[in-house]
């Protein structure tokens, strides 16, 4: 590792993981040229990012999942199940629209281990969806109120022997498997290896080998295109993903109205289970960012929104863990990148309280001028551009507004120019505008 | 029955039913119980109005709603029954390609609690079928719901389809979602555009004079 990381501070270790990803280490360039303009790009994302500095320019980043496939006429499902079409069209995106970063392609999940793990918590093309929609999150409660006791003593136990049974329809057999944690002793190591042996769990077990394997062949596929995209001269804005504790809970375990009324009915049990899940979302989004040598940590936030909750509310049983996760991945060196869905206007105080300089927000709807006010000098910013005006607007208009969001929000640095939306959909002709105004307006 | 309101009101759910079935077994009117919920559901608006009150007081106040109808529901004449009179007809989906549907799932519940006959057509809802739907059930207002950017053009067909079939003077449509602003109500034609559901019932009221 790094020399003096033991000693260094959250922000020393965030300033040499930035430093050490815009170098542009490891990366097979095209040129002197695409490594001067990856370094270039990569600078103003860390000089937003840690407010030390005004960039050159506010950096242009574009939050997206299928827009980019569907802007060159390759159907979501497409993208899912053809490695090389997906990659094919990152590359070309990154380089017609010269954005400052692209997303990861990786991150578009594919298709083959979906279908052989019977994946329940999506649909996508194929699954429930037609061929040209993205894939879309579908929420029950997977997680039952009785569950509390088991997840909070041990989420992982609980994940693989009860969650997944529930939610991968391949997987249903590990529900048969005892805990692992007799493997340590003789006596009970071998009881646990005789159910491995048992036809539901061996069938399971091998779902995991097979989709495993499907991964693996479509990851190296994939990596040249990454490769190309990258030696091109265009970092990518995710290293690594995570989300809020309470998000987690919520999305993918019990359900938004479950959940929303565990907080009147067992309070205790949600911040006991919240606060379980921090080291989980702290060692997932660092672990996947040192693997991608890329700091950043890609969060979506969702059910911490204005109108979701009052604010003693957020107090009490959102934010408290979610700070915890940005403070904990900054301690590893992580840049935390909280994507801000729906509005936060009633709660950009709270986002005030952390160490400079050492999160980054990009907002959707919450007001940008008093996004610039408050967290101004403490934060980096980001965002605000209504997607709507891509899809419905003039490339005029697009122009203009982005005109108008940079004289708001821009300040003197620590603003990265982005639409407040993951798109899943584009229009070429306004979203070059907005790359192009970007450009032309957001010079410091 | 200031005490049953007040516990529907403070989401003390487990006192509100307990107190629900005290009156009810002591020969209280039901209606009159009834009448107390309602009570309590409107101080529970008020309170979203002020910003006090969110979306897991909404939802629990629809849990004890529904809980409660259970347990009244025995005791009532097949003529209480039938429930009184509604103040106007909403229809509603999410359309089509979009299959999310807790924003929806709020606002039927909601309009429900409000006084509206309520007719929710699901997700992924092809114009043609608001179409035919809204030919029979003749609603005040259409509510679209969607949360993808793709929404928009499906939302925009059902505009359009609604001025083919003649119908699009005789109803009010609103748009709901949490990428709706007045560029997209522009571009799909509708009449209003919310990001919440609580938003949507003051327009509801609104255009039906309430």
């Amino acid at each position: 590792m790094i020399e003096g990381w033991e000693n260094m501070s959250s922000d020393q270790r965030q300033e040499v993981f930035l430093a050490k990803w815009a170098s542009g280490e490891g990366i097979e360039f095209a040129g002197d040229s695409a490594k001067a303009a990856y370094r270039y790009r990569a600078g103003l994302i860390s000089d937003a990012a840690k407010l030390k500095k005004t960039p050159d320019r506010a950096p242009v980043v574009i939050l997206s999942t299928f827009a980019p496939t569907m802007l060159y006429g390759c159907p979501a499902k497409k993208a899912m199940y053809d490695p090389d079409a997906l990659g094919k069209v990152w590359v070309d995106f990154a380089r017609d629209y010269d954005a400052d970063t692209t997303g990861n392609p990786a991150m578009v999940m594919n298709g083959p281990p979906l279908d052989i793990l019977g994946y329940e918590l999506y649909k996508w093309p194929g699954h429930g969806l037609k061929d040209d929609q993205g894939y879309q999150f579908l929420e029950k409660p997977y997680m039952n109120a009785e569950d509390y006791d088991h997840f909070i003593s041990d989420p992982t136990d609980y994940w693989l022997r009860v969650w997944f049974p529930r939610t991968h329809g391949a997987l249903k057999g590990l529900g048969l498997m005892p805990p692992v944690y007799g493997t340590m002793e003789l006596p009970a190591a071998g009881p646990w290896l005789a159910t491995l042996g048992a036809p539901p769990v061996q069938e399971a077990l091998k779902a995991l080998m097979d989709a495993g394997k499907a991964s693996f062949e479509w990851i190296n596929k994939l990596l040249p295109y990454m490769g190309a995209i990258l030696g091109a001269g265009y970092p990518m804005y995710a290293g690594g993903f995570a989300k809020a504790p309470f998000d987690v809970l919520g999305d993918s375990f019990r359900g938004t109205g479950e959940l929303m009324m565990d907080l009147y009915r067992r309070p205790q049990k949600v911040l006991e289970a919240v606060d379980r899940i921090v080291p989980l979302m702290v060692g997932l989004g660092s672990s996947m960012a040192m693997a991608n040598n890329n700091p950043l940590v890609f969060i979506p936030l969702h059910k911490g929104a204005d109108g979701f909750m009052s604010n003693p509310q957020f107090e009490k049983f959102y934010w408290p863990t979610l700070r915890k996760v940005i403070v904990g991945l900054a301690e590893k060196g992580c840049v935390p990148l909280c994507f801000v869905e729906g509005a936060y206007n009633q709660r950009l105080e709270y986002l005030a309280d952390l160490p400079k300089g050492e999160c980054v927000f990009i907002f959707d709807r919450t007001d940008m001028g008093e996004a610039r006010r408050v967290l101004g000098g403490k934060s980096c910013i980001g965002g605000g551009f209504p997607v709507s005006l891509i899809m419905t607007g003039t490339p005029k208009d697009v122009e203009e507004e982005t005109k108008k969001l940079l004289d708001r929000a821009a300040g003197d640095g620590g603003y990265i120019l982005s639409i407040g939306c993951a798109m899943d959909d584009a229009r070429q002709d306004t979203l070059k505008a907005f790359i192009e105004a970007g450009k032309k307006y957001g010079k410091y | 029955m200031e005490d049953l309101v007040n516990a529907v009101v403070e989401m003390m759910e487990d006192d509100a039913l307990a107190l629900a079935k005290k009156y009810l077994q002591a020969g209280t009117p039901p209606l009159q119980v009834v009448e107390a919920y309602k009570e309590a559901l409107k101080i529970i608006g008020q309170r979203f109005e002020k910003g006090t009150y969110f979306v897991p007081e909404l939802i629990l106040a629809g849990e004890m709603m529904n809980t409660a109808s259970d347990v009244i529901k025995p005791y009532l004449s097949s003529e209480e029954g039938k429930g009184g009179g509604k103040i106007g007809k909403f229809l509603l989906g999410t359309v089509e390609g979009d299959i999310h549907d807790i924003g929806k799932g709020m606002a039927a519940m909601l309009m429900d609690i409000n006084g509206f006959e309520v007719k929710d057509l699901g997700v992924d809802v092809p114009a043609k079928r608001f179409v035919e739907e809204a030919a029979q059930f003749q609603p005040d207002i259409i509510g679209l719901s969607g949360l993808l950017t793709l929404s928009y053009d499906s939302m925009k067909q059902v505009v359009q389809a609604l001025k083919d079939a003649g119908m699009r003077d005789k109803v009010k449509v609103i748009i709901g979602g949490g990428q709706m602003d007045a560029h997209a109500c522009a571009y799909v034609g509708a009449d209003a555009w919310v990001i919440d559901a609580v938003a949507g019932i003051k327009y509801a009221l609104e255009w039906v004079g309430k």
